[in-house]
């Protein structure tokens, strides 16, 4: 029987409506997700998002079915990422660790992680997140919310599996501090 | 217990969240965990931060499926737009190798065919009382362009059909 990797590598082969369509449907969410993370705001995202599933479209075939799918969307989202970065202006490519994504600019409008704190210990962490070198909350998001393994991070993000699990470990230190001397 | 001895924990509690801990580390940190108040805490606090990452929820635009679904169907539509011409356009003009090949054997079959007919017809004309040159006109237009026609048909012919081969 046909896998569900293989099912969707041909269905991007054909361009097939069917399983584009799906796809949408089941990742569209964890798409603006990642990107929030990546990018720390959320204007703009929902271009990326379009962006990217029309890189979907048109690079589909490079999509083997071998693998995994969300790190290869994922993938692609983070190419798209980079390119609007490079494309605007508001986005810096300056970067303390050379992977092209730094910190977004300040601004007085409340961060996306305040307003999409949903539970006590989100609210407690968001002004953290916005401050977290986002190379550390990209690895975080993908690990712990896309449960992705290290070393699919790492073809995602395209660095050493060390560096993705330094990353995973510097965000965690500095969000734990947050819970700290208290018993959950 | 030792400081060194805690951040030696410590550290094997971020592998495990990070999911890089060998197999062989994992029972004497279970061990080491059933003892140590210190790296107990460590570890709760870190569960925390990963349960905490999953309280966020981002308000996704309403609109943004159908703009997406728009979006790539327009794309899909003008691919396969694109595609028809080009299909198109290979038909009218990019002539597949095999069909100048055989343009090229039906042509020199026809030249060939038609020197020999016509110098049989200049030698049977006279045996047979006819004109010579009225025979050699008359193998010119009913032999040799007829053939011409036939190999120019073989240009023309789509793929495999070629009926005048």
């Amino acid at each position: 029987m046909e896998s569900e990797t293989q099912r969707i590598a041909v269905g991007l082969r054909q361009g097939d409506l069917v399983v584009l369509e799906a796809l949408v449907e089941q990742y569209q969410y964890r798409l603006v997700r990642y990107f929030v993370s990546l990018l720390g705001r959320r204007d703009g995202v929902d271009d990326l998002v379009q962006e990217t599933w029309l890189r979907v479209l048109e690079r589909g075939r490079s999509y083997d079915g071998q693998s995994r799918f969300e790190p290869w969307l994922f993938r692609v989202a983070r190419n798209i990422a980079l390119d609007a970065m490079r494309k605007r202006p508001m986005f810096s490519l300056d970067s303390n660790e050379g992977d092209g994504i730094s910190p977004s600019p300040a601004s007085d409008e409340p961060s996306p992680y305040t307003l999409a704190a949903r539970t006590q210990d989100a609210e407690r962490l968001a002004h953290s997140l916005e401050t977290l070198e986002p190379a550390c909350r990209e690895a975080l998001v993908l690990r712990f919310q896309e449960d992705l393994s290290l070393q699919e991070i790492s073809v995602i993000v395209g660095a050493p599996v060390s560096t993705v699990a330094s990353r995973i470990y510097r965000g965690l230190a500095t969000l734990r501090p947050q819970f700290e001397g208290e018993t959950s | 217990m030792n400081i060194d001895r805690h951040e030696s924990f410590q550290r094997m509690i971020d592998e495990s969240m990070a999911g890089a801990l060998s197999a062989e580390k994992q029972q004497p940190l279970r061990e080491h965990l059933a003892t140590c108040a210190t790296c107990q805490e460590y570890l709760s606090a870190s569960n925390r931060v990963i349960a905490g990452l999953s309280g966020f929820s981002f308000a996704v635009n309403p609109t943004l499926n159908a703009r997406v679904l728009a979006a790539i169907r327009l794309q899909v539509e003008e691919r396969r737009g694109i595609r028809a011409r080009h299909t198109g356009t290979i038909r009218k003009h990019n002539v597949p190798f095999r069909n100048w090949a055989a343009f090229a054997g039906g042509l020199t079959l026809s030249f060939v065919g038609s020197e020999l007919v016509y110098q049989m017809a200049g030698r049977v004309a006279d045996p047979m009382h006819f004109v010579s040159a009225h025979l050699r006109a008359g193998v010119l237009v009913f032999w040799l362009l007829p053939s011409l026609c036939a190999a120019l048909c073989l240009l023309a012919a789509p793929g495999q059909k070629r009926g005048l081969a």
